[in-house]
């Protein structure tokens, strides 16, 4: 009562508003902030993931649905629905020898402040032995 | 409302900073991981001792490129018991220095940091024909 006598006419409950302000302000700041750790988080996936299809080919014979459904299976196990839009490019480079390149590239889903998906490509080389099939 | 956005940013700072740190302890981690994986595999598929460690070199040096992070600066010890032979085991492991000065789009300065490190074991395949 002490504070309404006091109080300028029309300023009641501004220090509420304002509060709603500096919270939506922060609030974003904070969904800012876990994007940013989503796409972090999804860019090692993505890595990984790469790594995991060159391997795949190395250990498992030379064929590139091998890589595609590893690393597809990585990202989707480690990531879960996090990364979209998937694809898998594999370069053998020849039948018997040399280096096996296996690029994966997804889109990170946008929930926060970014209004737009995040593109991520990695790529990985794994070697194959000479002379194996 | 000044004073509130302040407080929020100043609480922001440092948990971008713990993202950065464990974005890059991950993205370390799954490097040395997949740096002694390819490192011992590629080594027990040498032929000697010169040229498995010519392979963990390679190895190493592509894993960490993979990442995007640069090779120099990893540790990498590997062992073979006795000898190089049919049936040794090849024990290869990475280490490598995560920054803890840093931050996203920021980059990294010169400190303290924290070592992550990976091992594996890799066998010479027993009825693998060698010159």
């Amino acid at each position: 009562m002490l504070n309404r006598k006091h109080s300028p006419a029309g300023q009641f409950g501004s220090a509420a508003v304002e509060s709603i302000f500096a919270m939506v302000f922060i609030i974003v700041l904070l969904l800012g902030v876990v994007q940013v750790a989503f796409v972090l988080y999804a860019r090692n996936v993505v890595a990984a993931s790469a790594h995991e299809g060159a391997r795949a080919i190395v250990e498992r014979g030379s064929r590139s649905d091998d890589a595609a459904s590893v690393a597809l299976a990585t990202v989707r196990g480690s990531a879960g629905g996090l990364v979209d839009d998937l694809r898998v490019g594999v370069d053998l480079q020849g039948e018997n020898a040399g280096a096996v390149t296996v690029v994966v590239s997804g889109r990170v889903k946008s929930f926060g402040p970014v209004p737009f998906p995040i593109p991520l490509t990695s790529t990985a080389t794994s070697t194959r032995e000479v002379g194996l099939p | 409302m000044i004073e509130t956005v302040l407080l929020g940013l100043i609480l922001i700072v440092p948990l971008i900073w713990a993202l950065g740190v464990l974005g890059a302890l991950q993205r370390g981690a799954l490097a040395a991981t997949a740096a002694a994986r390819e490192a011992g595999l590629d080594a027990a598929r040498a032929t000697d001792a010169a040229s498995a460690d010519r392979a963990v070199v390679a190895a190493v040096a592509t894993a960490f490129r993979n990442q995007g992070l640069d090779p120099k600066e990893a540790r990498v010890r590997w062992t073979v018991g006795s000898r190089f032979a049919r049936g040794a085991a090849v024990e290869v492991e990475v280490r490598w220095p995560v920054t803890v000065l840093q931050a996203p789009l920021l980059g990294e300065v010169s400190g303290p940091s924290v070592w992550v490190e990976a091992r594996h074991v890799a066998r010479v395949d027993l009825y693998r024909s060698r010159p």
